[in-house]
Order: structure tokens, then sequence, then C-alpha cells
């Protein structure tokens, strides 16, 4: 048991007021050395640990304090970690999935925010937070007409804070562009890792699917419309490097499987990837069990490790040690290296989740699209 | 000691504590004006306000960035036959540090290497030599790639160069003393070669920190081993102006080198032999008069066993 919970419940009783007290001067969850206590004060049937972690049980049972109207469950969590959950509390038969009361750190996504759990050793990066010091990028609305989907998109574009017309620049096209800049802080990466000279100041092209799941899912169309329509719309608009070393596709989850077959239904389009957590699932024999929207990309995955090629020179790619996809991305990496593609692959100890993607960024960026830092002595 | 002899005031980082007021007041450079290349801040040259309130002399920048880029718009041609030669010496540093890449681990490993010392001494001599021998061919074709450029666009034929050269030599003549900031040491290195201003500053007292510094030495050597994604190997990126021979300057060494590291430490140390490889942090201060070293305030050199020791002034 946690030592600061042993304490107070050594106490034959504590009243309500010194629980308050207790509560008060305590961060949660409780977290000792790799154990770490999770705490629940009131009154319920029931109460679970809900946490979409592969090797965990996704519903941890709490268990009651005597005496009390505290509920505490323990799990171990190695160094460094950093985890998305939620408290499942049954009441009257009624389930509701709630945010841990006891703990303000939150991570947004589009489905809703979850809480989140620091372990010791994790500390969020502080270049993913606001520096005063460094310059904003804009960002500006562009329509792409879009000969492929027969309709027109509304894109985002960022440019860098140092940006100049008679200046090009490498184009960085994003997947789920919106959702990176809302729930990964993008912008304010973006921002930083150019004010310190990690990352080139890019262009960067944000898009968002209006049926992500279809369209990312290895889908030659969406292919189409990245080289025959973005491309050629960007390179319009903006003063761009014309050099596929000078392009880097990224996304996660799917996004990451939308920006892998891209570059390898278009070979020598795109010189660098960064994938995220990519989902690729693929069989190697029967039928997957990721369920029937991962159908198509199994189908991809299944004649990309079959027929690979060379989609980029070089690719960065990261998953989370706590996800299912860490088997799939983890196989990936040889298939690659065997082709001759200049691979990175990091690993960390987070799940699916965009804070995850967010801490990732900077070996990324500054691995494949590397700043002047190395020339610049101030 | 020649009375003639220009003086080098050589400064680290101004950066979170500026000292290049108190190093130049007392380092004889007097009180007339001084010009200004601030090249190496690109977009931001020329803004020297905060500067010109450190410094009792009255300050000129020469804009040589600016002049640069209107001349770039200008002529086309220029323009593209610099942007192919960019493009060429990025090729080459490229290939290069493909090479040395391996040697470095060679090196590396053999410096760490343990048994008979006799057989591990020559096996480590070689390494490093094989590092030399990569070094001096690079420099070798990276001078080509420049002499190509040149022989193409020289500063005495090109009718455009050639008028904003002799305007720099003017403008140079109404200062004995020139600063020259830190920034990005090879947009500064590659504007001064442009204007032929390399082959101007023999005679003139100079004060230059961080980059300006480096430009000075014979060699530039980029160095960074606290970069985001890992270590880096030292790579000479091109030759400097040769007013400081037998030395390499390291700017911000604290935050740029892995100190700790005796075996990284000594192999660059030997690497770059018979050059003294000297560190220039926040606060530090060499003055040379000629070749001479007169004053040195915290500044340290990279020792054979992998440890620095404090350069002492003559």
């Amino acid at each position: 048991m946690n030592p600061a919970l042993r304490k107070l419940v050594r106490k034959a009783a504590p009243d309500r007021a010194e629980i308050d007290a207790w509560i008060k001067e305590l961060d949660f969850p409780l977290v000792d050395g790799t154990d770490v206590t999770f705490v629940f004060r009131g009154t319920a049937d029931a109460v679970y640990l809900r946490c979409w972690i592969a090797g965990l049980d996704t519903a941890q049972p709490f268990q009651a304090l005597a005496g009390t109207d505290l509920w505490a469950t323990t799990i171990d969590l190695p160094k460094g970690s950093r985890i998305e959950y939620k408290f499942e509390v049954v009441s009257n038969g009624n389930k509701e999935l709630i945010l841990d009361p006891l703990n303000d750190i939150v991570a947004h996504d589009p489905f809703g925010a979850n809480s989140v759990c620091q372990a010791s050793g994790y500390e969020r990066p502080e270049w993913t937070l606001h520096d005063p010091q460094a310059r904003s990028g804009s960002l500006e609305s562009q329509k792409v007409e879009s000969s492929v989907f027969r309709e027109s998109r509304e894109i985002q574009v960022y440019l860098p804070a140092t940006f100049r017309k008679n200046r090009r620049y490498p184009l960085l096209v994003v997947h789920d562009g919106v959702d990176y800049l809302r729930y990964a802080d993008l912008k304010i990466v973006l921002d930083n890792l150019a004010h310190r000279l990690e990352m080139h100041p890019v262009i960067v092209a944000l898009i968002q699917s209006p049926d992500r799941l279809k369209e990312y899912s290895g889908d030659d169309r969406h292919a189409r419309y990245l080289v025959e329509d973005l491309l050629p719309s960007m390179s319009d608009t903006f003063p761009l490097v014309d050099s596929p070393d000078s392009r880097c596709v990224m996304g996660a989850s799917f996004g990451g499987v939308a920006a892998l077959h891209a570059a390898w239904r278009y070979p020598e389009h795109f010189g660098s990837l960064l994938l995220q957590s990519g989902s690729f699932a693929f069989s190697d024999i029967g039928r997957h069990r990721r369920g029937p929207v991962f159908d198509p990309v199994v189908r991809f995955m299944n004649e990309f490790r079959e027929h690979p090629g060379r989609p980029a020179d070089r690719i960065f790619m990261s998953c989370g040690m706590y996800e299912s996809l860490i088997y799939e991305n983890r196989s990936l990496v040889p298939h690659l290296q065997s082709k001759g593609v200049d691979l990175r692959f990091e690993e960390a100890r987070d799940a699916h989740n965009w804070e995850n993607w967010r801490d990732r960024l900077r070996i990324g960026f500054s691995w494949l699209l590397p700043g002047p830092a190395w020339m610049v002595y101030e | 000691m020649n009375s003639k002899d220009p003086l080098r005031l050589l400064l680290g980082p101004q950066r979170p504590v500026a000292n290049i007021g108190s190093a130049l007041a007392g380092s004889g450079f007097g009180g007339g004006p001084i010009g200004v290349i601030s090249a190496a801040w690109q977009e931001a040259e020329g803004d020297i306000s905060v500067l010109q309130g450190l410094v009792e002399n009255p300050l000129s920048d020469l804009r040589l960035y600016q002049k640069a880029e209107a001349l770039f718009a200008a002529d086309t041609r220029l323009h593209d036959a610099y942007r192919s030669r960019q493009e060429r010496l990025k090729e080459q540093q490229r290939l290069y540090r493909l090479r040395l890449r391996q040697l470095m681990i060679a090196a590396r490993a053999t410096l760490r290497a343990e048994g008979e010392p006799s057989v591990i001494a020559a096996e480590r001599r070689h390494a490093i030599s094989q590092l030399r021998a990569l070094d001096q061919h690079h420099l070798r074709q990276i001078e080509k790639i420049h002499a190509r450029f040149d022989t193409a666009f020289n500063v005495d034929c090109h009718t455009a160069l050639a008028e904003h050269s002799a305007a720099f030599v003017e403008a140079l003549s109404r200062f004995d003393s020139l600063l020259i900031t830190g920034g990005n040491v090879v947009v500064l290195m590659n504007r001064l070669r442009l204007f032929g201003i390399d082959q101007q500053l023999d005679r003139k007292n100079i004060v230059a920190w961080s980059a300006g510094a480096m430009v000075l030495c014979d060699r530039i050597v980029l160095f960074h081993e606290r970069l985001p994604q890992g270590r880096r190997d030292a790579e000479i990126m091109c030759r400097g102006m040769g007013l400081l021979p037998g030395i390499v300057l390291l700017p911000d060494a604290r935050g740029r080198l892995r100190s700790r590291d005796s075996h990284r430490v000594s192999l660059f140390d030997r690497r770059f032999s018979p050059a003294s490889c000297i560190t220039l942090d926040n606060g530090s201060h060499l003055l040379f008069e000629g070749k001479t070293l007169r004053e040195s305030e915290a500044a340290r050199r990279m020792t054979r066993n992998g440890k620095f020791k404090r350069v002492r002034a003559a």
C-alpha cells in the first residue's frame, strides 16, 4: 500500500476533516517509485480504473478502504511512463466514466478528455509549452480544388515566423492537421523548434479528411489527392523547394497509414516520412481481428509487406510501448531498413494518444528537417 | 613585439551576460568608430541598437547580408550560380559526413581499446592520421568548388560584384577596427568571401564573438554534441580567413560539447592537432596582438588526455 495511504488508514476511522486535509496536501494519483495508486472518494457500489494499455486489464477494480469513503487501486508503472485513464463508477446499476476528480492534469482528444497519470520520471517537455521568446508563425486557410474528390477542400497552412516570399521552404504535409494543432500543440512545437534552430522553418499543409477511416486506410484516391491536387496547389501558392527531399508527409494512427500509402503509391515524391503509432495491421495467415474498418488497411499492409519498394529515403517512426500496435510498428522497422531506408524508431512508455505523439515531435522533426543549430554560434 | 600588429579580441557568446563592453574598453582599441559585420544575423542584420548600448565606440553596420540579397535579386545569373555552388557544397559535405562517420567510429574504438600498448598506440596513430587525411581531402574539395565559382564570378571582373567590392573597400578604409558578431557562421563566411572582404582584414583590429571569431581561424570546424537527435561528429566546413592560424575556436563549448567524455575530447584534440582547440564560453575573452596571445580570461584548451586546461597568455 502507498505509504501516505497507509498512514491515513492506520487510524481507526479518520474523520471527514482529516481525509479532506490528507487529500489537500497530496498530488494524485500517488506515485511511489513504480507503484502508482489511484484514489477515488465517494459513494459507489464499485469503482474501476479504465485505461487502454496493452498488457494491463482494461478495468482494474478499486478496493474500498474500511471506515472511509475512499477507494484505491495500485498498479505498477515503469519509470518515465505516461498513461491516460478514466474512472468507471458503478452505482445503483449505472456505470459512469468520469475524469479523476483529484487530478487536474487532463489530455484532450477528438472524443473528449482523459485524466493523465505522469509516473515517476515523466516530465512534460518544455519545448511543448508556449515560449514567449519564440516568434509565432501564422495560420491561414486555403482552398484546394480536388479533381480526385470532385470538391473543394479547405486546409490550414502554417507559415513560419521568419517567412519571406523570396525564400523557398520545405513542405510538411500533416494528416489530421487540425487535430495535431488542437491536441498535440503542433503550432507551439513548430514555433519553438524553429526558434531554437533545431528544425528548419517549414511551410505546413494541415489537412483534415471528412472521412478519415476510409480515406486514410490505404485509399488510392487519397494518395492521388495528395500528389495531384494538394502538392500542385501548395506549389502554386507558396515558395516551396521543388524537390522530394524537401517534402515530408506525416500522420498518426490511420494518418500514418495514409502517409506511408501515399509515399508507396507515389515513390520519389516524398523524401521523408514521420509515422506515429501507425495502424500498420497485417495478417500473415487467416483473418485479422481488428474489425472491418481495418480490412483495407490490412489489404494495403499485406501488399506493402510483399512489395515494399522504397517509399522514402528517410523515415522516422514512433510508437507507444503500451499500445497494441507496438508489435506491428516494431516489425516494420527491419522490413524498411532492409530496403535501404534510413530509419529511426523511437518507443515511448505511453499509449495511442496525442500527447505521446506531441512528445516525439522534437526528435522526429529535428532529424528529418534539421535546423541550423549546427551552424549557428550566437 | 611589433606595435603595429593588429589586435584580435575574441569573445564567447554575449548571452546571458555580455562582456564586450568591458573587454573592449581595456584592450587598446581606442575610442574611434568601429565597422560592424553582422551578416551572421541574416534578416536581423544591422539591428545593433542593443550592441551600441554596450560599446562606447560609435558603431556602423556594413550591411553585407542585405547587399548580397539585393545583388542576388538584381543578378539572377549570379544567384543561380551561387545556389548551384551551395548545392554542390552540400553534396560534398554529405559525402564527407558519410566517410567521416565510419572513421570516427574506428578512431573512437581504438582510443577505448585495451591491450598491448605498443600495438594499440600504432593503431591509434593510424586511425587519427586517416581522419586528418579525410579532413584535408574534404577541405581541398571544398576549395575546388569555391574556386570554380570564383573563376566564373571573379570579384574583380564581374561588374556588380566589383562595384560592391569597391564600395566595401572604401567603407572599410573608414575604420581601423571591425566588430564581427556571432550567428550563422556559414552565412557569414559566404558573404565575406562573396565580396572579397576576407582578403581585406589582415591589418584591421578585430573584435569578434562566437561565429565572428571562428571565421578568423584557418579552418571553420562545426561542432555540436547536444543536438536533439544526439551527438554529431565535428566537421570541417571550409577554410576561414586565416588570421589566427593554428587555432580551432569552440564557442559555447559548455552548451555544445560533452566535455566530461574524455575519449571524445581527446579524439577532438588529436584530430585537429597541432592546432589548439580553445573554448570560448560566455564570459571568455582572448586578446591577440598579431599572433601573440596577450590576455586570456576563462578560455580553456583541450588536451591530448581528454581534459581541459586554462589558456594562459604569453
